[in-house]
């Protein structure tokens, strides 16, 4: 071998090493711990804020929200409404792939639809999908027919209880695999214990809320169960997960620590209020229900009992969603005004001497439990006595649906939590019989069923009426936004995690940095 | 022998028909609704939903004839379908037994391990400092609170030794949790040795084993343990079948993927079917586990059988 080819090879030898000492581009794994898992993967047979969590990642909607709610053009690149507002016209958008490789288009979202209102599908979601009589599709045109106008269905459209599926989801013998267009594709899923989605190659994304556009940062999503908040948090600190769900009292702590990060979901879309059993006296007196509005304090509950990492909030919806206007709510609600509430009661005779008796019924979430010791104090100071009784969340709403039909008896203050993608909530809050039984009466039905056929500014309009009315009214006392769920810490070499609507998580610009 | 056997199997089969009827009925008396506390978690709980889903969950049905169609449907080998989820529950609840038994025998390991050199050195040393510093270990074992002990392990072990992971279900991950609930059961266990063997200490035979010149390790092995471990058996039975269904909160702490954890959760919720379903396979493992000792006395005591 002459001198010029033992060079050739000793350099292609070198070469060849070189490139295996290259370090590939490393994995990213994002591990993310919850307190508790989703109930499913199918999001038509699914009710829970942890479960949807997770399939937004997987599924994607016809239409995307902005933060003001607005929809804007996803799967459906665009769409027409007939002046009768009961046909809705969606142009799907062509070249999506779902996970399994085939095409996404009209068919799967006829399938979509068909599935979820097919009363064996028993989807407690059905209602929101609104008075449809019947979904076609031609070319490339999904068509969907209402048999009444229904004001919140686009909002419902882009929230991610109502996600497009792909046929494949569902195989011939009935068996579920969720298939969507999503950012993530599932992996695994071991029950109680972990999720695993790796992402979409293929995605195309069209949140309004997001920045990257294309397949997420990170390759592998671990979503891992952690019941014990002290358990999540050992495993923030020692580095076993990322990002975690902190109790409101790690939050506060670890907010003023260096090297981590408390992200607050601001477009949650909840609503924590008081409400009455109005149909007990003397509740039944507006006066009676406005004096209590003015003795609560919600600033002072946001800023001491959730550590500030809630706002005060003046609406019976929650801040963000349409028609929600927290200057107006402020003028045509309650204001803190202890003096003036204690001359009310003391005008009818309850002094803190000769106290009113009330039971103040609730459950238990992170925060509420300081807020309510507060407004016991509160209500002591302008003479109502309130005897706290907390139940657990099923027991509470159990009691709550018996103590609203009640006619006599003591009179509860009760607190409560709702949250939404559209103020139409509302409609299933307060319209008769109502939730748990709160309707409140005829005027008020008319004025939420009215809203559900109006769009646009007249939608607003009406919106603005009904909360007018249960402000002024007090059947409602707006308190603090939001309220459960709603906090995530990570360590500082995460960035680009939100939340969205309804406490939704998006991944899509994570970044895992060193 | 045979007659025996047969007895013990149909009280054991009547034993747990009695228990999936009950598990059918007492579920309904605890408050709270499944569907509205589903829906009301989905910003959606309106009236017709409530409505169409507690009819096509057969939840407005009396309560008698749904125990009755539960009893019918579990004698068919279908414990039925989850509420959150619209999933089966058996494979769910037995998908997660392996755990929950890995998990019981490891601290029932621990427990053994602990328990019984604890309870020989309390009982050869009736009434002197170290019994009572064996029984006052004893006694903080049982007293502090699972959970607690828990979470200082994982402050301890996990965030500031780094030794195990935090959570989750591994063979790495057994080791805090079998810790945690072998020295809470520990403590049984050594007691239940110490009063066992310094009766047997007592007896006549132990006294003439001695004054044959057998050494006292010997005398303590052999004569003395043999006959208390009837009794140990007897403990570890119950400790085991307590830690069958009575781990909940340790796999809550060590987010361990049992049973227990599945079942809390399912309580919290009204998930009435996955309820019911860990009711059944609770309580048919506790009737079998009890059921194996009663033939194992049985088959050691000829007395037993007579009775």
């Amino acid at each position: 071998m002459t001198v010029l080819p033992r060079l050739t090879l000793s350099a292609l030898l070198l070469g060849a090493s070189a490139l295996t000492a290259l370090p590939l581009a490393a994995e990213t794994t994002l591990t993310v711990a919850r307190s508790v898992d989703a109930d499913g993967l199918d999001p038509q047979k699914v009710s829970t804020t942890q479960s949807s969590q997770v399939t937004d990642l997987i599924f994607d909607t016809l239409v995307s929200l902005d933060a003001t709610g607005a929809p804007h053009p996803a799967l459906a690149e665009s769409w027409t409404i007939s002046e009768d507002n009961l046909t809705y016209s969606f142009t799907i958008r062509q070249g999506l792939t779902c996970h399994d490789g085939a095409a996404f288009g009209p068919e799967d979202v006829v399938f979509t639809f068909t599935r979820a209102v097919a009363p064996e599908t028993m989807n407690p979601r059905l209602s929101q999908y609104g008075p449809i009589e019947s979904v076609t599709a031609e070319g490339n045109v999904v068509t969907v027919k209402m048999t009444e106008p229904y004001g919140p269905f686009l909002s419902y459209l882009g929230s991610f209880a109502l996600p497009m599926l792909c046929k494949g989801s569902v195989a011939a013998d009935g068996a579920f695999a969720p298939i969507g267009t999503g950012p993530f594709s599932l992996v695994e899923w071991v029950r109680n214990d972990h999720i695993t989605l790796k992402a979409n190659d293929a995605y195309q994304g069209f949140g309004q809320l997001v920045e990257n556009k294309g397949r997420p940062h990170i390759d592998t999503l671990k979503l891992v169960v952690i019941p014990e908040a002290v358990a999540r948090m050992a495993a923030l600190r020692s580095g076993e997960v990322d990002l975690a769900e902190p109790s409101l009292e790690e939050a506060a702590m670890l907010s003023g620590e260096p090297g981590f990060k408390i992200y607050s979901a601001d477009l949650s879309g909840q609503q924590v209020m008081a409400a009455f059993t109005w149909k007990l006296p003397p509740f039944d007196n507006p006066e009676v229900r406005r004096a209590i509005g003015m003795a609560l304090d919600r600033d002072a509950y946001a800023a001491i009992a959730y550590e500030g990492l809630v706002s005060p909030t003046t609406c019976p919806a929650a801040p963000g969603l349409i028609g929600v206007d927290q200057e107006k709510c402020a003028e045509w609600g309650t204001k803190y005004d202890p003096d003036a509430a204690r001359a009310i009661m003391e005008g009818l005779g309850y002094t803190p001497q000769n106290p009113l008796k009330i039971k103040l019924s609730v459950h238990a979430l992170p925060g509420f439990d300081q807020m309510h010791q507060m407004m016991q104090q509160h209500l002591a100071e302008i003479g109502v006595e309130a005897e706290l009784e907390t139940r657990e969340v099923a027991a509470f709403f159990d009691q709550m649906s018996q103590e609203n039909q009640r006619t006599e008896g003591m009179p509860v203050l009760w607190t409560m939590g709702y949250s939404g993608v559209d103020s139409d909530y509302m409609t299933v809050m307060w319209q008769q019989p109502g939730f748990v039984n709160m309707g409140v009466g005829a005027e008020l039905d008319t004025m939420l069923a009215d809203q559900r056929m109006l769009t646009g500014e007249a939608r607003v309009a009406k919106l603005q009426e009904v909360q007018k009315y249960l402000l002024e009214n007090t059947y409602a006392v707006p308190l603090v936004s939001p309220g459960w769920n709603w906090l995530w810490a990570s360590t500082d070499k995460i960035e680009g995690f939100k939340t969205g609507f309804v406490a939704s998580l998006i991944f899509n610009d994570v970044k895992k940095i060193d | 022998m045979l007659t025996f056997v047969a007895r013990r199997l149909l009280t054991a089969a009547i034993t747990i028909l009695v228990v999936v009827f009950l598990a059918g009925v007492l579920i309904h008396l605890v408050p709270g609704d499944p569907i509205t506390a589903m829906l009301a978690q989905s910003g959606n709980a309106s009236a017709a939903d409530i409505a169409r889903l507690t009819q096509q969950y057969g939840l407005d049905r009396p309560v008698w004839q749904q125990a009755l169609i539960y009893v019918g449907n579990v004698l068919q080998g279908d414990l039925g379908t989850t509420i959150r989820g619209n999933e089966p529950v058996a494979p769910l609840l037995l998908g997660r037994l392996p755990n929950t038994i890995a998990l019981a025998v490891a601290g029932l390991g621990t427990a053994l391990a602990l328990g019984i050199p604890m309870g020989v050195i309390a009982a050869v040393n009736r009434g002197r400092a170290a019994d009572f510093a064996v029984m006052l270990i004893a006694i903080l074992g049982v007293s502090i609170p699972g959970f607690w002990m828990g979470l200082t392990f994982i402050q301890v072990f996990s965030l500031h030794l780094g030794w195990f992971p935090v959570a989750g279900t591994s063979a790495r991950n057994i080791v805090l949790p079998a810790l945690t609930l072998g020295i809470v059961h520990s403590a049984l266990v050594a007691r239940m040795t110490r009063s066992a063997l310094i009766d047997i200490l007592n007896e006549d035979y132990i006294r003439t084993a001695r004054a044959r010149g057998l050494r006292e390790r010997e005398v303590l092995m052999v004569h003395a343990m043999r006959p208390a471990m009837i009794s140990i058996v007897t403990v570890v039975g119950l400790v085991f079948a307590h830690l069958l269904g009575g781990q909940v909160i340790t796999e809550n702490v060590f987010s361990w993927n049992g049973i227990g954890r599945l079942a809390i959760q399912a309580m919290l919720q009204r998930d009435y079917p996955l309820v019911q379903g860990f009711i059944v396979i609770f309580a048919t493992s506790i009737v079998l586990v009890t059921t194996a000792l009663d033939l194992l006395y049985g088959l050691l005591d000829p007395r037993v059988r007579r009775r």
